[in-house]
Formats: C-alpha cells, sequence, structure tokens
C-alpha cells in the first residue's frame, strides 16, 4: 500500500512535465502564445550571429603566440569569411539541382577537399607571410565548428528539402546559441523542422520537456560532485571537504594511466567501471544542456544521452550514449557507404558500412577536433593525441560490427521474444558485458601522454599480464 | 502492384522485422516506426535492403535518407516517387 502510494508519487513528480493542468496553465500564457515558431526562430537567427562573433574570437583566442595584427581585425574579418562561406553552402544547398554533376554526386566530399586546401594553403606558408596568415588560420581553427553542421545543410540540398528555405531557416544551427561541440545536438534542418511546435500547446508540451531536462541537469551534476568527492577526493567538488574523512580517494582513471601507478587489480577495475559511470554521467549532463535548450525554443528532439547504462547490447548502448554523434557517423560516414557498397554482400555491407562509421568516421572528426595541432601542422601532437584512439576505434567498430550481426541474425527467430523479454540474472549478465566491453575500450580513449607501447603494457598489466 | 497492394507487402514484411517484444497490433501508418518501438535503429538496413530488391529503389544513386524511412507512410512516399521517375 505504501508502496504503490509512494511509486504514484515519484511518477508525479519524474512526470511533472506531462501534467494537463500544468501545461494547459502555460500554453495559456501571453508569452508563449506570442513566441510562434517564426518569432522563435528570428530570436535564434540574431543569436546566432552573436554566437558566430563570439565563437570565432574564442577560437582564434586560442592562438595567441601568433598574433601579427589586433585580435578583433583578425577575428573579426576570419567571422565575416566564415559568414560568407556558409551562405555560400547555403545558396549550394538551395540551388542543388543546379550544381555541376561531380559537385551534386560527392558535395561532402567536396566541401571537405575545401577544407583540406585551406589547410595546404597554411601549412605551405610562411607564418609571417602577412595579415591574411592569421585571418586564414583563424578561418581554419572555426571550421571544424561549422563542418558537420554545414554538412547537415548540404544534405537537405542534397534531398531537395533546402529548396524554398531561407537563411534564417539554417543559421541558427549553425551557430546555435546553445553552443555544444562539434557535434550539432538536433541534427540539421530535415530533423529540426520535423520537431517544432507549431501551436501554443504543443509548445508548452515542449517546453517543460526542456525544462525537466534541464533539472536532470542539476541533479548530474550533483551526483557527479558526490562521486567526486566520495570516490575521488576531487578538489573541484565542492562536497569533497564534507566527505574528506570518509572518501575513498581512488584515482580517476587518467591518473592511473598517466601516472603508471601499481595499483591492487580490483582497484584497477573498479577504476574502470566507475570511469565509465562518470562519463555517462558527464555526457548526459552536457546533452541535457543542448537539448534543453533546444526544446525551450519549441523543439521536440530526442535525448542526446538516454539510459546507456541499462543498454543490454553494444550498438544499444552506442545508440544511446552519444545519440547525436552516432547519428552523424551514421548519415554521412555508414548510410553512403552502405548504399554504394557490396550491395550482394549482406554481411560484408554492414562490416564495411560499420568500420566506416565507428572507425574511419570516428578518427577522422577527431583529427578536425584536434584543431590547433592540425593547423600549425604539429603532427607530432596529433599522434600524442590520436594514437590510442586509433585502438579505441578499432576495437569499438569490430565490437559494434559483431553486436550488428549477432542482432541481426536473432531477429524474427522464434523464441526470441522470450529471450529479449528475460530478466533478472540473463537481463543483468547482458548490461554487465556491455559495461565491461565500454569499460575496457575506455582505456584506449582516455588522454594520457604515453606511448602506445607504454600503454599497451599497461593495458596487458589489466589482466595480470 | 498497385498503391493498395505495395502497402499490404510492406506491412507485411514490417511484421517480420519488427521487434520480437513488441505488441502485435496494426501498424500506424504515421507514426515513426523506430521512435514508436515497432523497429529497432538496425532494422532500417533491412528496410533498404527490402526497398532494393522489392521496388528497385537505387539509394547508391540518391543517397539514404532516414526521415524517407521514417513512417510506413513516408516509406509508401518514396516508393511511389521512385517508381514515377
Amino acid at each position: 500500500m505504501i508502496a504503490s502510494v509512494l511509486v504514484r508519487a515519484y511518477r508525479q513528480i519524474a512526470q511533472f512535465h506531462e501534467n494537463e493542468r500544468l501545461i494547459a496553465w502555460l500554453s495559456a500564457q501571453r508569452w508563449v502564445a506570442w513566441l510562434t515558431p517564426e518569432r522563435r526562430k528570428l530570436v535564434l537567427f540574431v543569436g546566432a550571429i552573436v554566437a558566430g562573433l563570439i565563437g570565432t574570437f574564442q577560437r582564434y583566442d586560442a592562438r595567441r603566440g601568433t598574433r601579427v595584427a589586433p585580435e578583433w581585425l583578425v577575428a573579426g574579418s576570419a567571422f565575416i569569411i566564415l559568414l560568407a562561406i556558409v551562405y555560400s553552402l547555403y545558396l549550394v544547398a538551395v540551388y542543388f539541382k543546379r550544381l555541376p554533376p561531380i559537385i551534386r554526386g560527392r558535395p561532402q566530399l567536396c566541401f571537405h577537399l575545401l577544407f583540406w586546401l585551406l589547410l595546404l594553403a597554411i601549412w605551405s606558408a610562411p607564418e609571417n607571410s602577412g595579415l591574411w596568415w592569421p585571418i586564414v588560420s583563424a578561418v581554419a581553427l572555426s571550421f571544424p565548428y561549422l563542418i558537420w553542421r554545414c554538412g547537415y545543410m548540404l544534405l537537405s540540398g542534397q534531398r531537395g528539402t533546402a529548396a524554398g528555405t531561407g537563411f534564417r531557416d539554417h543559421l541558427f544551427y549553425i551557430w546555435p546559441v546553445w553552443d555544444g561541440t562539434n557535434t550539432p545536438p538536433g541534427k540539421g534542418h530535415d530533423n529540426l523542422s520535423r520537431s517544432v511546435a507549431q501551436t501554443p500547446e504543443a509548445y508548452a508540451r515542449v517546453f517543460m520537456g526542456g525544462i525537466k531536462l534541464l533539472l536532470l541537469v542539476a541533479l548530474w551534476t550533483f551526483v557527479m560532485q558526490l562521486i567526486g568527492a566520495l570516490i575521488y577526493s576531487d578538489p573541484k567538488s565542492p562536497l569533497t571537504p564534507l566527505f574528506r574523512a570518509h572518501s575513498f580517494g581512488l584515482p580517476r582513471l587518467k591518473q592511473f594511466i598517466a601516472s603508471g601507478a601499481a595499483l591492487p587489480l580490483p582497484v584497477i577495475w573498479i577504476s574502470l567501471y566507475l570511469e565509465l559511470i562518470w562519463e555517462a554521467l558527464y555526457i548526459a549532463a552536457k546533452g541535457h544542456v543542448w537539448i534543453g535548450v533546444l526544446r525551450l525554443y519549441g523543439f521536440n528532439v530526442f535525448r542526446n544521452t538516454y539510459k546507456p547504462l541499462l543498454a543490454e547490447t553494444v550498438v544499444e548502448f552506442w545508440n544511446r550514449y552519444y545519440y547525436y554523434f552516432k547519428e552523424l557517423m551514421m548519415e554521412f560516414f555508414f548510410l553512403p557507404t552502405y548504399a554504394r557498397h557490396f550491395r550482394s554482400h549482406a554481411t560484408l555491407r554492414i562490416i564495411v558500412a560499420v568500420f566506416a562509421a565507428a572507425f574511419v568516421g570516428n578518427m577522422y572528426y577527431h583529427l578536425l577536433q584536434a584543431k590547433e595541432p592540425l593547423v600549425a601542422a604539429d603532427w607530432h601532437k596529433l599522434w600524442s593525441l590520436l594514437g590510442a584512439r586509433f585502438v579505441y576505434c578499432f576495437v569499438l567498430a569490430t565490437g559494434i560490427a559483431i553486436s550488428m550481426l549477432r542482432q541481426q541474425r536473432r531477429r524474427g527467430k522464434p523464441g526470441m521474444a522470450a529471450v529479449l523479454r528475460s530478466g533478472g540474472f540473463h537481463r543483468l549478465r547482458r548490461i554487465a558485458c556491455v559495461w565491461t566491453f565500454f569499460a575496457v575500450i575506455n582505456f584506449w580513449n582516455v588522454l594520457a601522454n604515453l606511448t602506445l607501447s607504454e600503454r599497451a603494457r599497461l593495458f596487458l598489466s589489466l589482466f595480470g599480464l | 502492384m498497385d498503391a493498395e497492394q505495395k502497402k499490404q507487402h510492406l506491412l507485411d514484411f514490417l511484421q517480420t522485422i519488427q521487434r520480437p517484444d513488441y505488441p502485435h497490433e496494426g501498424i500506424d501508418e504515421g507514426s515513426s516506426l523506430v521512435e514508436s518501438g515497432l523497429i529497432d535503429s538496425l532494422a532500417l538496413l533491412e528496410i533498404v535492403m527490402y526497398l532494393e530488391q522489392t521496388h528497385r529503389i537505387d539509394f547508391a544513386e540518391r543517397g539514404i535518407d532516414p526521415g524517407d524511412l521514417r513512417s510506413v507512410r513516408s516509406i509508401l512516399d518514396l516508393i511511389a516517387r521512385e517508381s514515377q521517375t
């Protein structure tokens, strides 16, 4: 009796954003009715100009050492050039059918080629070759942030959905006010235009969903601070002074890898699993901010992270952990490969497409993300950043390919419904296997100043070797 | 095949790839196949293969747009569009 009352009370609190009375009250507010989809888009358009300007200044700021001209002149000029590039790409998307066949056939490839030509120009020119060098470098430093967002705009052009759209329909997700990483949360125009709330009632519903996500951000941040204080004695956690006497004082995985300290094996393994939980909380908190803000603007888009630690297969975890990164890999690498290659070999077709996304695409994405050593042509630094990731991406792709093929073979088999429904121990075992896979491969994803062979030796020590 | 036969053929195919734990009810034409839980995202690949083999749609040429595979209606629209070209 008490249990059912408590469960009902929990549901009411957890699902407060679906409370019909609250939604009816909110949708009756004048500001909700006033903020029509067009007005919201206008706010985001103005915000995009400001966000683009601030972002270009911030990215240039990271290269203070090479400054040969006032910052406002370099970053300001870079912003104008970037805006012109984005507008040109918008025209390309809108008039896609009029493009030469060679560009129409491979628009993404042509766009990326443009970026690499820009890099070639920077690498081949001496640093003191005038004002153009820092301006072009500032443009190149901002490019990785824009490249996938503009890629989505080109996809809309390719699919014919950009025709008839205005610049305002695109700029807001290219320099979004919700910022984020190089991965665009909410994807591009096609997905966002499908998900926009049209009526005050629909807007109120989506708005409440956004509020819920932002409250979850506060909750996950608190849980991270608690873990930081109780498990790691993290000096950055404000709760650490409260729990100093009771903290386990375990090292974070990156501390263990960086120091190579000899720790008891159980401690190392606990550290591996805790790192996975920590990373899941961190990515959930970050993603909820982006999606929460998107929902406050009326876009009813999927969460970035949705209960990844309850995933029962590797492919399910990848789908739930960082949804928009997975979607980016799917749209730009997996699906084009799947559509074009090995069409008469079903298994090989999946394996090649998975490796194109989770290995090649993943590596390429992180190569572009390492923008500063890339623009500076610092190959040593690039290798130190990406060497271990090479192993990580290869093992990840292998795991996803095996998981996908297993899932595909199971589908439609009689008796599989019972297997999938089986809870208790079997479910826990499946979840534990997924945790172990991602906790172990995460070892290769943590940044540390180690050579590959040093890291490999440390990795083998996890298994007592 | 006329439009009605194409639809029935598609619905029959979807039942062969639907999640085994999904309740066996009628499939709503407009609702998202993945979001409604009818199929998992991996099953989209099987829809691609079905469209290639049954309706001779060449995705190598046009690319795969997940939006086209979102619901029964959008898949039928895609089939109709491609059969006109």
